[in-house]
């Protein structure tokens, strides 16, 4: 029963007072009495008194009450997606509450039986009552998807490969920054899925302009440079590949980062020319399979490590600079906050770590998982870097990182590893989060101590 | 009114710019032409040129923020040459395709290698298929004025092109003369409203894919292409109309007439001519008044405009006499002759009449074209009349033996 779109409650803590008006009104609307005891819902608070969630129903897809329940009385309603209960069939045994991670169903002390919540028929009597907001009535995927609600300025139905994470990137990444905004993508897979459009066709509902694989960052240079001239701010981005950012592109986004040229420069990294069929690129990583890193009895893929783009973009003073991965998207949306900030006096750089389904190997529906375990161990590091503070800051810490062989063993471009490559891997991931370690505060202190959540 | 000054070529080219008030600047060094970077960036440093500069790691990058800030609306300038061209080349060559009313200064040099930082023609020539406007000087005066012209040129809505500006490394770059500065507010006058980016745009405010993919083995992509190309070609041939419009203006305006495509130098009545370009045009003046002294009759035919190439205006004086001898400051690999010669050649051909033409080629890496070489030049052309024709290239600073 998946996927149907059901309707859930929100709950925003942050816009709870605590005033408990609805709690009052779903009483009132069951019992006819304004008595807490009566009420469906109840708002939890911490010891500081800051309200922190709701125990409510969340009418979840797969009920665990309901299947727990011994007699049948609880059941999801398909055309509703309401969790429906039968009074007439409970026994009162209670083992539905104990199953409910919510605090949904509530033991009713006047019935000897549980009540929960059943949308007051579509329209919630506690929505209806609050006056702060804090209780919103949505489809459960846009629970937690604030950003649905942007405008997408990508159009449907672009020539992206099948679970490709340039699409996702360029979805969320435009809706977030919005239509003020001039938008670079040099040859690569952004331009490729159709971003810059085919024979005067365009994808993006922006401004989009096709550099060279060369001159992304120069180009945006001096179209900003010449908007702060006539007074008019309009955000720079450049969505480039690892090929035009690290290779031969890095020339003008070094002299660009140098000068502080005002831009977001957000490089897609999918380890190699992924458009052109599979090529290594200076970010290819050690003992990866391109077709010009090849497998065979002599060569066993690529023999040097990537290029550390993210810490030499750090070295070029920008004003901000960060890691990413869209495994973990609401950290990605706050670094993309960031970068808008900071492209406001310099240059902001953001590096996405962006799996390929296509050209490494791996199953489309893995796309997210891989990108999880790259972060889960250590191979790809969640940082970010802030000019103000002159140091590293992890995102997420990674506390006991997995060994490297969950990620690589996820990845058909790694298949062909042995034991010493991967031994080799697990080392060189090791050094680099030494490495990184000493540019967080409590590494340049000279602090021996280990950075606090980061796995050694 | 004016005011005089005595320069060099590069410092007239700064001038030429600062007067013509760009919104934008972009430099980077480069033998002969770093003394413009230099002006360039003191006239920005003192306030002459009010525009942003950018002074960036590289051609390359020279161009591309200019063509960033040209399709957000600037009024764009930069100079160039030799090898820094050669780098520069990949957004050179998508400048005018964009339609982006650029203007830069090559100020030519030869080619390496042997490693040369002299001067000759050999990187304009290098670039002339690219797309963009090529007018050659002849006087640091013409290069001040030329400049000015350049942008009402570019930004007219029948061309929209870039120009290059081209003046010779060593001789004009280096070359000290008087020079007339033009009143600052004659020149707004005379160049009117900037109009740079209605056709291309990368404005938040009228969102468009900027250069999307084109082309493809079907559908409608190839032939969008080559509406683009013809586009191009269009503007070129417009340029042939609007160039000498420009210069009659300005000449009406400042009184000063250049030839504006090519320009006639005692043809009236020449039984030959010989052809030049660039700096070397004024010893070759002088050679053909001491010839013509003699009793020689030579007239000189000089290119201002070499791209879009002045074919009916070169077609109708070539006409005029029954021998021609072209003098190159560069060489056509291939064809063993010089670039300006092959394009007389091709001019020829439009001619009721075939006429022997003779191919020179004088003044690489920095040599001197004297007007005793263009003695040399003028006598080997005159015997052509009388069917004596070198089989060969004449090699005007070549090693003894070729002489």
């Amino acid at each position: 029963m998946t996927g149907n779109g059901y309707r859930t409650i929100a709950f925003y803590p942050d816009r709870c007072d605590g005033c408990n008006l609805c709690v009052e009104a779903c009483a009132e609307h069951h019992a006819g009495s304004k008595e807490a005891v009566h009420s469906r819902i109840r708002v939890c608070g911490d010891e500081e008194g800051r309200y922190t969630g709701i125990a409510l129903c969340r009418q979840c897809s797969m009920p665990r009450c309901a299947m727990n329940c011994p007699a049948g009385a609880l059941s999801k309603d398909p055309e509703t997606g309401v969790v429906c209960w039968d009074e007439e069939k409970c026994v009162g045994c209670l083992l539905c509450t104990l199953t409910c991670p919510y605090g949904g169903i509530v033991f009713n002390a006047a019935s000897g039986r549980v009540m929960k919540c059943d949308f007051c028929g579509g329209r919630p009597a506690c929505v209806e009552a609050c006056t702060r907001g804090a209780l919103e009535l949505k489809r459960g995927a846009d629970l937690y998807n604030a950003w649905g609600d942007l405008e997408d300025l990508v159009v449907p139905g672009i020539s992206a490969c099948l679970g490709c994470n340039s699409e996702l990137l360029l979805r969320h990444t435009l809706r977030r920054i919005g239509p003020n905004v001039v938008l670079a993508t040099p040859p690569g897979c952004i331009a490729g899925v159709g971003a810059v459009g085919v024979n005067g066709k365009t994808a993006v509902k922006t401004p989009v302009f096709h550099p060279l694989l060369t001159n992304t960052a120069s180009m945006l240079a001096g179209a900003r440079r010449y908007y702060n001239r006539i007074g008019r701010d309009v955000t720079m981005l450049a969505l480039g590949g690892d090929g035009g950012t690290a290779d031969v592109g890095f020339q003008s986004l070094s002299g660009a980062a140098e000068r502080g040229e005002q831009m977001i420069y957000i490089c897609v990294d999918n380890e190699g020319y992924m458009n052109t069929g599979v090529q290594r690129s200076g970010t290819t990583p050690f003992g990866a399979w391109t077709s010009t890193t090849p497998v065979g009895s002599v060569l066993r893929g690529k023999t040097r490590e990537a290029k550390p783009l993210p810490l030499l973009m750090v070295m070029h003073n920008c004003e901000y600079v960060a890691t990413a991965c869209t495994a973990f998207m609401e950290d990605y949306y706050e670094k993309l906050e960031k970068a808008i900030e900071a492209s406001k006096k310099g240059m902001a750089y953001i590096h996405v770590f962006s799996p390929c389904p296509t050209g490494w190997r791996f199953p489309p529906g893995k796309l997210i998982e891989a990108g999880r375990k790259a972060v889960q161990t250590n191979i790809v590091p969640l940082w970010e870097f802030e000019l103000k503070t002159g140091r590293i800051r992890f995102t997420y810490p990674v506390d006991d990182p997995l060994p490297v062989q969950e990620y690589l063993s996820l990845i058909g471009k790694f298949r062909h590893l042995d034991e010493e490559q991967i031994r080799l891997i697990q080392e060189q991931t090791e050094r680099k989060i030494q490495i990184l370690k000493a540019f967080t505060k409590e590494g340049r202190d000279g602090d021996e101590t280990r950075v606090e959540g980061v796995g050694s | 009114m004016g005011k005089i000054i005595v320069c060099d070529g590069n410092e007239a080219a700064a001038w030429g710019v600062a007067l013509a008030r760009p919104d934008m600047v972009a430099v980077y060094p480069i033998t002969p032409q770093s003394s413009l970077a230099e002006y360039i960036s003191q006239f920005v440093a003192d306030g002459i040129i009010k525009a942003d500069l950018m002074d960036v790691e590289g051609e390359h990058s020279v161009l591309s923020v200019l063509q960033g800030a040209c399709l957000a609306g600037a009024r764009t300038f930069t100079a160039s040459c030799g090898q820094g061209l050669a780098f520069m080349f990949e957004p050179y060559f998508r400048t005018p395709p964009l339609r982006l009313p650029i203007v830069m200064s090559i100020v030519t040099r030869d080619g390496i290698t042997p490693q040369c930082v002299w001067g000759g023609q050999q990187d304009a020539m290098t670039v002339r298929e690219a797309g963009w406007i090529h007018m050659f000087c002849e006087t640091c005066q013409e290069v001040l004025d030329t400049v000015i012209m350049a942008y009402k040129i570019a930004e007219d809505r029948g061309i929209m092109l870039p120009v290059n500006v081209n003046h010779d490394g060593n001789y004009l770059s280096y070359g000290v003369e008087r020079v007339e500065l033009p009143d600052h507010e004659e020149v707004d006058a005379f160049l009117g409203e900037k109009n740079i980016n209605w056709h291309v745009a990368l404005d938040p405010e009228r969102p468009m894919g900027v250069d999307p993919l084109t082309g493809g083995a079907g559908g409608e992509g190839p032939a969008l292409f080559v509406r683009y190309r013809k586009g191009l070609c269009k503007a070129m041939q417009n340029a042939l109309e609007v160039i000498p419009a420009v210069h009659r203006e300005w000449g009406e305006r400042f009184g000063r007439f250049h030839a504006p495509l090519i320009e006639e130098y005692r043809i009236d009545g020449a039984e030959y001519a010989i052809v030049t370009i660039g700096s070397m045009t004024g010893a070759g003046k002088d050679a053909v008044d001491l010839a013509r002294e003699k009793g020689e009759r030579v007239g000189l035919i000089k290119i201002k405009t070499f791209r879009p190439f002045p074919l009916a205006a070169l077609c109708s004086v070539l006409s005029k006499v029954k021998a021609v001898g072209v003098v190159d400051r560069s060489v056509s690999f291939g064809w063993n002759a010089g670039p300006v010669f092959q394009e007389i050649l091709s001019a020829l051909y439009h001619l009721e009449k075939r006429i022997p033409a003779l191919s020179f080629i004088g003044g690489l890496a920095g040599a001197d074209i004297t007007v005793d070489h263009f003695m040399r030049v003028i006598e080997t052309t005159g015997k052509a009349l009388k069917g004596e024709v070198p089989s060969d290239t004449v090699w005007l600073n070549g090693p003894e033996e070729n002489r």
